[in-house]
């Protein structure tokens, strides 16, 4: 009776988790060329409204459509500012591979049904829904209960930034993925096809984001315990390694050798990183304006994505990204700011750190893992110069953390499962922030920084708002940038009536879970 | 083989109790000097790295530290009077042991060898007040290696500046005052004032080190004694921490008549700030928040963001421990005397601090910053410790960090002295001294207040410069410049500039001199041709108080 109960639970967050994802995930019928992808239609108004986007997508499509990894110039135009341009002049992606090639098979299922763009942006969506799925999981693995379980999973992919980036095109979703994945391996199993699996995931990690490397490094060094333990046993300090389970390292190899010959194809050399290419501004009819001469010419920059462009090209290392006098900036840009801010975008998943301190007391080691890779995560991406994310929506570089944090969110409504106070501050929180995110994934998600607002101002000659409050005016105004809305509701309802009918519907599922969550905790079973 | 048998596998081995227990007993015994051989290392690596890049040197003040030093022993009026008025003496003063060559004038090293020494001293003194707290090995490792791995510190450990003596002196004097407070006998407390009165003589953070002290003194031993004794142990403690004050006072009495000479007179930091509140630049002054906001920032970009907030945690869990004896801490709450002087003195406009971002577009003294880093390597250490089951994951994340500030060589410090205010480019007035002045006979009358750095960036012996400290060539040089001085460097129509303040409106300068180069920071003036038979070009006055 109760795995048959837990398994309904699974369908029940499938289904559900699914339906909002399809009603969200962002898209236009047909399948463009590259003249079309260019358009305004396609581009600002439509679903690649961030360089984010166009920049993975156009990788894609040149693969696709003209078989080469280099771009043509319409495709390249497509791309910028997210554009590099080789030593021999060719123009590449600027990011790492990984996405552009995972998002193929729904690229070309798309194709067939006559919209490529929405197959291509609904494997991320794949993607999270996994995600989403991996947190109910693990937390279940961890002692939550299934109905609390399911209110953590649900939490992250509704309720934080997760959900603009579910239904677009980023790495984020493929990133976390590749993090909640492994964890869930070093929870479940501890053999050498799951350490190889993990290896392979951990070199798979680098292909999708460069950075990534850094915040698996902790569940890397985990791994590494499977290979050489440490034991005291009876004051002797004990040492054990397994030559068999060494081996189980080569499965960085297939990764990174296709890692290798993407950079040597594409940029001209095996370890020539993307990000580390001389990056391009604009590409016009006659001239190629690089990050440099920008520079030089101190002009003044009219979107948020160049000034980005700018001072990310200053250092062209793959470490050199990275400082630590960002670190001040950078912590309270994530949790505080108003532009960006957790407290203001996604407050709920702090609720989450009261449930890793439960954890630590039953799961030491592995509360110690998760909560070096928030570490890592967070100090990462503070470091960096652009701790907006550009034009974005919420702390985008955060999302691993909010799913890390939404498993101690799950452990905390376990744990408080009786307590009216927090269950009820949970609530006003989850419905809070379901609405923000609803506005960024319904809405716009191109937010400017709010460094950036008074220029903006200056150029524009209006006000510009610099946190969801513009998502929400988008809507308004300019209606959603919803594939479903976009097809088919549109013609019976205005995008807020759509806003409002997609967040209830989260809404009412978190309500659902909740009380079913209290109730059965009252009658104490589960 | 079953897949089970294979998977198991393996080579073991282990490290018996009593062998780990050899081991662990080899380095408490020994782990001191350990410390103190890795820190030289380090020390001696990182003076060398920044000599060879030419940085060593980057700060202003750093050359005139040096030429101060210098001064005590070479010149035209070489003595103890050298020592200066407003900078105090210790540093400059320690110096004269090697400061006579010339190598070590120019490199820098008379200056940072005692930075060095500092250094590795409050490493030392680091893994000794966390081995008082009851921190283990790996704490109080952690806690030495989080203060060594601080790219500022090693930078300005390898300067001729203050910082590192400051912060040996205070935590030595921190360390001892834990001691006295953990076991109440008396030697303690003198040895802490000993070192407290050193570092009065070092900055004047060390004044309020010392007025903390008393204060924890006289609140500790009331409380546990009674009046008369807390009267006795502080005027004793008084004494001893206090004498390097008395000293100061005097001497500023003696030389310059006024005991408060070095606060208020005119190359005071006081006057300075009241020249930068006229000029509306000094934003932290009567105001609580930017002063503790501009202190934060350079805390951050000094000690790193993250181990600020860990030391902040750190000291917390500290203070709230209540398995550690209320005496400890208590003491330990003088660690944090550094934090609570800056924002002091900003608030009361004694300090200046700009942030590039927070006030205009600059830096400076923003290494100001870094003297909270003994104190946050201790409390972090004591974190550590208490939170045995996170350490790997603290210590790990500090790694991280540590790793990326190596990367992208983030040190403040260096930013401060190169492109901030306090960085001054004399390269092209200097050359031209050299190259000109050097081989030349005649003086260079100039003024130390302003110029310092030109007389050390030239690389002339510093008798032939005839400047403020210099006597009665001084004030013979300003009544008649064209008997004394071949050359005159100035900064033209600038009142600041003591010497052009003296005499621009003197015939013998404005007819006799004509100028021969302008730099951005001072013009040169040379003797016209026709007055050169007349100009005394050695050194026969006697000086009236040469000490």
């Amino acid at each position: 009776m109760k795995i048959f109960f837990e398994k309904l639970l699974f369908a029940i967050l499938v289904i559900i988790s699914t339906a909002i994802l399809l009603l969200g995930l962002r898209g236009l019928p047909g399948n463009p060329t590259a003249d079309d992808l260019n358009s305004l239609q396609w581009t600002r108004t439509g679903p690649f409204e961030s360089s984010n986007d166009r920049g993975r997508f156009a990788l894609t499509y040149s693969l696709l459509e003209d078989h080469s990894l280099q771009f043509s110039r319409d495709i390249a135009t497509f791309a910028t500012p997210d554009l590099a341009i080789t030593k021999d002049e060719k123009y590449v992606s600027l990011f790492a591979p990984g996405t552009s090639f995972l998002i193929i098979p729904g690229y070309l299922f798309g194709k067939i049904l006559g919209a490529s763009q929405v197959g291509a942006f609904a494997i991320v969506s794949i993607f999270a829904l996994m995600n989403t799925l991996l947190i109910y999981a693990i937390a279940k693995r961890l002692g939550a209960y299934p109905f609390a379980a399911a209110l953590g999973a649900l939490t992250f992919l509704f309720a934080t930034p997760a959900f603009t980036y579910a239904v677009s095109l980023s790495q984020h979703h493929f990133s976390v993925f590749v993090l909640l994945l492994n964890l869930y391996l070093l929870i479940r199993w501890k053999n050498w096809w799951s350490l190889s699996l993990i290896w392979f995931l951990c070199a798979l990690s680098i292909v999708i984001d460069n950075p990534n490397v850094f915040f698996l490094f902790p569940i890397g060094i985990y791994a590494l315990g499977h290979i050489v333990q440490l034991k005291k046993k009876e004051g002797d300090l004990q040492f054990s390694i397994r030559p068999v389970y060494i081996l189980t390292l080569s499965a960085i190899i297939i990764p990174l050798a296709f890692f290798a010959w993407f950079n040597q194809v594409s940029n001209g050399s095996s370890l020539q990183l993307s990000g580390t290419l001389k990056r391009v501004l604009s590409v016009s009819q006659n001239q190629t304006e690089t990050s440099t001469d920008v520079e030089k010419l101190s002009v003044n920059i009219p979107t948020g994505e160049n000034i980005e462009s700018i001072e990310s090209n200053k250092e062209k290392t793959s470490v050199g990204f990275f400082q630590t006098r960002n670190l001040w900036n950078g912590f309270y840009v994530h949790f505080i700011s108003a532009d960006r801010g957790i407290v203001w975008f996604t407050p709920i998943v702090l609720m989450g750190i009261f449930g890793l301190v439960f954890l630590f007391r039953s799961h030491e080691s592995i509360t110690a893992v998760i909560i070096a890779s928030m570490g890592a995560n967070v100090l990462l991406y503070s470091m960096w110069g652009d701790p907006w994310g550009g034009w974005a929506f919420g702390s985008r570089y955060l999302i691993p953390t909010y799913a890390l944090l939404c498993v101690g969110l799950a452990i905390s409504l376990t744990h408080w499962r009786k307590n009216i106070i927090f269950l009820t501050i949970f609530i006003a929180l989850f419905i809070y922030s379901v609405r923000i995110n609803a506005l960024g994934a319904l809405g716009t998600s191109t937010i400017p920084p709010q460094v950036e607002v008074l220029a903006l101002e200056k150029i524009t000659g209006q006000i510009q708002k610099y946190n969801f409050e513009r998502s929400r005016d988008y809507l308004y105004e300019q209606g959603s940038k919803s594939f479903v809305y976009q097809t088919i509701a549109r013609k019976s309802m205005t995008a807020p009536q759509y806003y409002a009918l997609v967040s209830s519907l989260i809404i009412a599922t978190g309500v659902i879970l909740l009380l079913a969550l209290w109730f059965v905790s009252s009658k104490k079973k589960v | 083989m079953t897949k089970k048998s294979i998977e198991k596998m393996g080579v073991r081995f282990s490290i018996s109790q009593k062998n780990l227990g050899l081991v662990q007993n080899f380095f408490e015994r020994y782990a001191t000097m350990i410390v103190a051989f890795v820190l030289t290392g380090i020390s001696i690596f990182a003076f060398v790295h920044y000599y060879q890049n030419g940085l060593g040197l980057a700060y202003n003040d750093a050359r005139s530290h040096l030429d101060i030093g210098r001064r005590v022993v070479e010149g035209l009026n070489p003595g103890a009077a050298q020592l200066g008025s407003v900078w105090l003496p210790l540093t400059h003063a320690l110096m004269g042991v090697t400061i006579w060559n010339d190598f070590m004038w120019h490199s820098g090293l008379a200056g940072a060898m005692w930075s060095m020494l500092a250094f590795i001293g409050t490493g030392i003194l680091i893994y000794l007040f966390l081995k008082e707290l009851g921190v283990g090995l790996l704490g109080r490792l952690i806690g030495v290696a989080l203060f060594v791995a601080n790219i500022n510190i090693l930078y300005l450990q390898s300067t001729a500046m203050t910082e590192l003596m400051l912060l040996g002196t205070m935590t030595a004097g921190c360390y001892y005052f834990l001691l006295w407070y953990k076991r109440e006998s008396v030697i303690y407390l003198v040895q802490s004032a000993f070192w407290i009165m050193l570092s009065t003589l070092v900055r004047y953070d060390g004044w309020f080190l010392l007025f903390l002290a008393t204060t924890l003194t006289l609140i500790h031993i009331w409380r546990a004694k009674g009046y008369k004794t807390a009267e006795g142990l502080v005027i004793l403690f008084c004494t001893l921490a206090g004498f390097g004050i008395v000293l100061w006072l005097l001497w500023n009495a003696l030389i310059f008549k006024d005991p408060l000479y070095f606060a208020f007179g005119p190359y005071s930091a006081y006057s300075q700030q009241l020249q930068l509140e006229g000029a509306s630049v000094l934003p932290t002054k009567w105001h609580w928040l930017p002063s503790a906001k501009v202190y934060f920032y350079a805390m951050a970009y000094n000690v790193g963001a993250f181990t600020m907030i860990l030391g902040f945690l750190g000291a917390l869990t500290l203070w709230i421990d209540k398995k550690i004896s209320s005496n400890v801490r208590v003491a330990s709450m003088l660690l944090v005397a550094p934090l609570l002087f800056n924002i002091i003195a900003l608030y009361l406009g004694h300090s200046v601090l700009y942030i590039q971002g927070l006030s205009g577009d600059t830096w400076f003294n923003v290494r100001y910053g870094i003297m909270m880093m003994p104190s946050f390597a201790i409390f972090i250490g004591y974190l550590i410790h208490r939170f045995a089951p996170l350490r790997f994951v603290i210590i790990g994340l500090l790694v991280f960090v540590g790793f990326f500030s190596f990367a992208s060589s983030d040190a403040v410090t260096i930013d401060d002295a190169r492109v901030g205010s306090s960085q001054k480019n004399v390269t092209e007035i200097s050359s031209w001294l050299r190259e000109y002045a050097g081989p030349e006979k005649g003086f260079i009358l100039i003024s130390v207040a302003s110029h310092d750095s030109i007389i050390f960036s030239s690389g002339l012996p510093m008798k032939r410069f005839i400047h403020e400290g210099a006597g009665v060539y001084y004030d013979t040089a300003i009544i008649n410049p064209d008997r004394w001085a071949r050359w005159i460097v100035v900064r033209s129509h600038s009142d600041d500039d003591s010497t052009w303040r003296l005499l621009k409106n003197n015939p013998g300068f404005t007819e006799r001199y004509e100028k021969v180069d302008s730099y951005p920071f001072a013009d040169i003036y040379e003797l016209k041709p026709e007055y050169l038979p007349s100009l005394i070009v050695e050194p026969i006055l006697k000086q009236k108080w040469g000490l």
